[in-house]
């Protein structure tokens, strides 16, 4: 029981409490990108979530059973850049072969992926957090790709919104995105030291 | 030189680190510090080499193996016909771009001609690829703009100062006297992508040297005024109203309407009359010296020609309004 709740806690303060784009400011760049519509904002949530949990579990697996055996902590980073290159290459095959409209309108976000630091960054936290079991690494690694999804859903319906308002002229465009994802942060704060 | 040699030695000589091969060369080199160095680094280096390696080989076969599986079919003769097309995503042909249009020509060779903005040679281009011959369809269809009435030519009742559409303004009624006519707020520039439409003194005016006819500007249009005609001739004859109006009432807001009289049917055949308003009929258009006097008698000028070098339109007489 105490397992399951551990999980539990730790799911929810991935998703809500430390969420990587509103406290940790990580992948903000599809986070502005691809935020723009709702269905495609989705979908991207779906894309980094996949990729993270897979990348996120596998390597966990690698450094705790590889690299931490051979004592090769130093190539940590190469060795994750790896993993999420592998994992990104794989999810945009298969988004070609069966979503085809969705990859037309990815463009260049879905390849960019790999350089999403809140993939990179949530493998380098499960290690700073001395995550000791795989399940816990893998409830994370999901866990981190749900909350990115729910950032990037919350933005994209304010901007489908925005679109409509009457926003000065100077602030158009890209600063009053900026704005709302302050405000997001700011409105996320709030629930900052709930757990841990 | 000596060094690099030297180097290069103690460098296979400690990979290898062969019992043998050591006590060989022992016997004529002595190891020192710095080479030592080389050899720590190099003894912490190789398992980290080798466990990318490994790891990088271990995920090519995993790519290798999803790409099998998960292979996409790309015709490649999708991708000429792709490159055949302008490229300009303008949607005349019905398709949102130009990829989505190749993929249909090529599943369905009877679309081959949709494509206005390449016209004859972009159709000629496709045929080739498709291995098929295509018929003449006929001159190109470009615009035209049943309304020549500049500002000064109508009438207005009162000022309108809402948004700048013609959408939202055909919405109200009496934005301007006539019902049917050009409102000048430029829906159907807005909609141009090459720049060859403009509202020249409230009235929308094609340019022919940039138009393609790729019928965006005829589909913006909230009062449907403009048409595309198949230009058979470098100008056409057109009758530039819109207004079914009576005869009256249409003298009453605009100079230039047209009023139904009739004059022109019976010069022509070719000018049809119906609602009050005189259409030519592209279909049997041929231009003979009837067609020149029925232009000419016109009592309001609206039979004008427009093309590439459409001369300027005559002006109707002055008529005093004795009614007013």
């Amino acid at each position: 029981m105490d397992t399951v709740t551990a999980l539990l806690l730790a799911f929810i303060s991935i998703v809500i409490i430390n969420n990587l784009v509103f406290t940790k400011f990580l992948g903000i760049c599809p986070y502005l990108g691809v935020s723009g519509r709702i269905d495609m904002a989705f979908g991207m949530g779906m894309a980094v979530t996949f990729v993270v949990t897979l990348s996120g579990t596998m390597t966990w697996m690698i450094d705790n059973w590889i690299l931490m055996k051979l004592g090769l902590e130093v190539t940590r980073y190469v060795c994750f850049i790896l993993v999420i290159a592998g994992a990104v290459q794989l999810v945009e095959m298969y988004v070609r072969k069966f979503f085809p409209s969705l990859y037309d309108s990815f463009g260049i976000f879905l390849p960019l992926i790999t350089t999403n630091c809140a993939i990179l960054g949530l493998c380098l936290f499960i290690n700073l957090w001395e995550v000791d079991s795989l399940i816990k690494a893998v409830v994370l690694s999901f866990g981190a790709g749900i909350g990115f999804t729910m950032a990037i859903c919350i933005m994209a319906g304010i901007r489908e919104n925005l679109n409509l308002a009457d926003v000065p002229d100077c602030l158009k465009g890209a600063p009053i995105t900026l704005i709302t994802a302050g405000l997001l942060s700011l409105a996320f704060m709030g629930f900052a030291g709930m757990i841990k | 030189m000596t060094f690099v040699i030297y180097y290069l030695l103690f460098t296979i000589y400690y990979c290898i680190d062969s019992a043998a091969l050591h006590t060989a060369l022992s016997s004529w080199v002595q190891p020192t510090p710095f080479l030592a160095d080389i050899y720590q680094l190099w003894n912490s280096a190789w398992p980290a080499g080798l466990t990318m390696l490994g790891l990088g080989i271990g995920f090519a076969i995993v790519l290798l193996i999803a790409s099998i599986k998960l292979k996409v079919e790309v015709d490649p003769k999708i991708e000429q016909i792709h490159e055949a097309l302008p490229n300009l995503d303008c949607g005349a042909c019905g398709f949102p771009g130009c990829g989505q249009y190749a993929k249909a020509v090529m599943e369905n060779p009877e679309l081959i001609g949709k494509c206005a903005p390449g016209g004859p040679q972009a159709s000629a281009k496709i045929a080739d690829i498709l291995n098929l011959q295509v018929s003449d369809s006929g001159p190109q269809k470009r615009p035209i703009v049943h309304c020549r009435a500049h500002k000064s030519d109508k009438i207005f009742y009162a000022g309108y100062e809402g948004i700048e559409s013609c959408t939202a303004a055909n919405a109200l009624a009496n934005v301007q006297g006539c019902a049917f006519g050009c409102l000048g707020f430029g829906d159907c520039t807005r909609a141009c992508k090459f720049d060859a439409l403009h509202i020249v003194d409230g009235l929308s005016t094609v340019d022919y040297e940039k138009c393609t006819g790729c019928t965006a500007c005829s589909k913006a249009c909230p009062r449907n005024l403009i048409e595309m005609v198949p230009f058979s001739h470098e100008n056409m004859m057109t009758v530039a109203c819109s207004s079914k109006e009576s005869g009256k009432s249409t003298r009453a807001i605009c100079k230039v309407g047209c009023i139904g009289c009739g004059l022109c049917a019976k010069q022509s055949e070719q000018f049809v009359i119906a609602n009050n308003l005189a259409r030519v009929d592209y279909v049997k258009y041929q231009l003979t010296e009837k067609e020149e006097t029925a232009m000419n008698k016109c009592p309001t000028k609206v039979i004008i020609y427009r093309g590439k070098s459409a001369p300027e339109p005559q002006q109707p007489k002055q008529k005093t309004t004795t009614s007013a």
